[in-house]
């Protein structure tokens, strides 16, 4: 069974949060990308999970191997830390060197092209599994794309995965707007996980120093047999901004019970209760 | 001549998709620049009400897909068929309100027929004649503008939430037709097991919403919030964090990545007001929070805000609301 795990270096939301909170966040010279010296950049959230589901499989008695690639200006510091964690191959598909690690010279279809070619290169995936989502630009399109490209079922927001007892297929729980919902889909297929996975483990300290070593194999566009065609994007980011929040909110002072009782009147008052 | 399509299949008995008036608003916009026609796309048999909807919106046509293989629901048949129907009317931009299922479906028809897409959107243009999509970016954090090349089709799936659904000046009387799907070589690749099933009412539609976050301090805090959301009505909310904890069951995330919400009231309590939160309430009627930070970024969402601590003002919130309820205070 080879699983191959898309990771893609996001910079840490609860930065960017803190950074908008503050009022500080702000846009570079090139009216795209946040101005971001002082960001730390991380594996995406929901990445790193579908890492973790990747290893619990592995955990869970698969055999094989779990494959963890990357397309962007320089992901080696998070493929070390998949390494960490126990990948066995780490790739980076070094796109064009105009691709900033938000991507803004790469649209989801041509990051799907790049990553299809990878996996076809490399005799195909039993499962591709992929974050439901990236915390910067929050499209999540490509795995479908992926999925579509490959010609192989698409299962999204998943908190649980389980191979079948012959391997030939997925059971996976989604977490749906009516609840969980329980589906089994044949492999090869595409899974996306979501939050609800849980939290992924902490690489061993051991791990953590043999992985410092760990070089990614690096795979350009020529060696893959990709026109540079293929990675001209359709959908071009022209323009990022921050969004202006006009407030006005009013404060009930006092007590406890007095603010309370203040409060239940506003709403009172408004017909919001 | 150019046709914008909107689409919204996870109709409801009662009506079409919540988010599909928001959705034709932009198609209708997106038409105007572009000198199109506006039509309204449903999969499966249309609510009784959807001709309306479609011509107070402005739509020329409204388009349904009946196939048994829709009715069931399954993605492989959705996406087949919103191929087959893109492919047939070559229309510049096919839109659809950013449901749970349309996260899948669209991307994976606009990677079955190669052609652009663009998530969250919350409007539309056309400059020198390119489309152009604003979006939400980093959960909210940033707005970003989009620009698709060419002029073939685009899938939009829309974050309707912050956009007011405006009828046209002038309504319309839409043609009814049905497209004639062929969905013969279609067999869902991906077997439900056990379906969801929706165990009481729902976040999204509750009229009154009391969120707690990681300001609650404990799992057993949450317990205020299910009594405040009892003693007004209402339901429990909770931020993304909660729920990572095992606090509270998944069903209860409000955010981005969880419910989106619309309720009339709002009130978050020990919640920061992140981004990816707010996107799942922004579009409450009133906000209120309840933090003992004052400079926490929910206040700058909120209508009415209360500075301390929640262990102290829940209990007194709790009193004054039973106390109105009660037909007091
Ligand atoms: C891609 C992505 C998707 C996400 N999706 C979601 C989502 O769908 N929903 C979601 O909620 N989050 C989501 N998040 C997480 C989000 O960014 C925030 O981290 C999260 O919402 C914070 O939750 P919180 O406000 O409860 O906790 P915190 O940010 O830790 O805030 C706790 C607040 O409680 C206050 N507080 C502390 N003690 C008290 C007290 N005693 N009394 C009163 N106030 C107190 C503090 O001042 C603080 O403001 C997502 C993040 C990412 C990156």
């Amino acid at each position: 069974m080879r699983i191959v795990v898309c990771v893609k270096e996001v910079l840490d939301p609860d930065a960017v949060n803190s950074f908008a909170v503050a009022g500080r966040l702000t846009i570079g010279e090139d009216g795209t990308s946040l101005t971001q010296s002082a960001i730390p950049r991380l594996m995406n959230g929901y990445d790193e999970q579908a890492l973790e589901a990747a290893l619990r499989l592995r955990d869970a008695g698969a055999s094989g191997t779990i494959a963890v690639v990357s397309i962007g200006a320089d992901p080696a510091n998070i493929l070390r830390h998949a390494a960490a964690l126990g990948a066995d191959e780490i790739t980076h598909v070094a796109a064009d060197p105009a691709d900033r690690a938000d991507r803004a010279g790469l649209d989801g279809h041509a990051t799907a092209a790049l990553l299809v070619a990878w996996i076809r290169s490399t005799g195909g995936a039993d499962l591709v599994l992929c974050g439901r989502q990236a915390s910067d630009d929050d499209q999540g399109v490509v795995p479908a794309l992926i999925g579509e490209q490959l010609g192989v079922p698409v299962v999204t927001i998943a908190r649980a995965l389980a191979l079948e007892a012959g391997g030939d297929a997925v059971r996976v729980t989604r977490v749906t707007p009516d609840g969980d919902e329980v589906v089994l889909a044949p492999l090869p297929a595409v899974v996306t996980i979501s939050s609800e996975l849980g939290t992924p483990r902490y690489p061993t300290a051991a791990r953590k120093l043999q992985a410092r070593r760990a070089k990614p194999a690096v795979v350009t566009l020529d060696a893959l047999g990709v026109a540079a065609a293929a990675g001209a994007p359709r959908v071009r980011l022209l323009r990022q901004w921050v969004p202006a929040l006009h407030g006005h909110c009013e404060l009930l002072a006092g007590a406890p019970a007095e603010a309370a009782d203040a409060l239940v009147a506003r709403l009172i008052q408004d017909g919001a209760i | 001549m150019a046709k914008v399509l909107v689409c919204g299949w996870d109709t409801q008995a009662d009506g079409l998709a919540p988010g599909v008036e928001e959705t034709l608003t932009l198609g209708r916009k997106l038409a105007a620049a572009l000198g199109a026609e506006l039509g309204l796309v449903v999969l499966g048999s249309a609510p009784p009400d959807a001709a309306r909807v479609a011509g107070r919106h402005g739509a020329s046509t409204l388009e349904t897909l009946a196939d048994p293989k829709l009715a069931a629901g399954g993605s492989d048949a959705r996406v087949e068929a919103l191929a087959q129907l893109c492919q047939a009317h070559a229309p510049r931009a096919l839109l659809m309100p950013q449901t749970f299922d349309a996260r899948l479906v669209a991307p994976r028809v606009a990677g079955r027929l190669g052609v652009p897409i663009v998530m969250n959107g919350i409007d539309v243009d056309v400059e020198n004649g390119a489309l152009r999509v604003t979006a939400t970016a980093y959960g909210g954090d940033t707005h970003a503008l989009y620009e698709i090349a060419g002029d073939g089709t685009a899938l939009v799936c829309v974050s309707t939430t912050a956009l007011r659904a405006e009828p046209a000046p002038e309504p319309r009387t839409p043609v009814v037709e049905e497209f004639p799907v062929d969905l013969r070589t279609v067999t869902e690749r991906i077997r439900v097991l056990e379906p969801a099933k929706t165990e009481g009412p729902r976040l999204e539609e509750a009229n009154t919403i009391v969120a707690g976050g990681r300001g609650l301090g404990a799992a057993e805090h949450f317990a205020w919030i299910e009594q405040l959301a009892e003693a007004l009505g209402g339901m429990a909310g909770a931020s993304r964090p909660l729920v990572d904890d095992g606090w509270v069951d998944a069903s209860r995330q409000v955010g981005l990545t969880g419910r989106i919400t619309r309720p009339a009231l709002y009130i978050a309590v020990g919640i920061s007001g992140a981004s990816q939160h707010m996107a799942g309430c922004s579009a409450a009627k009133t906000i209120v929070a309840i933090n003992r930070d004052a400079d926490a970024a929910i206040f700058r969402h909120a209508r009415y805000g209360i500075v301390g601590d929640c262990h102290e003002i829940l209990p007194e919130l709790i009193r004054a609301a039973r106390a109105h309820r009660a037909g007091g205070s």
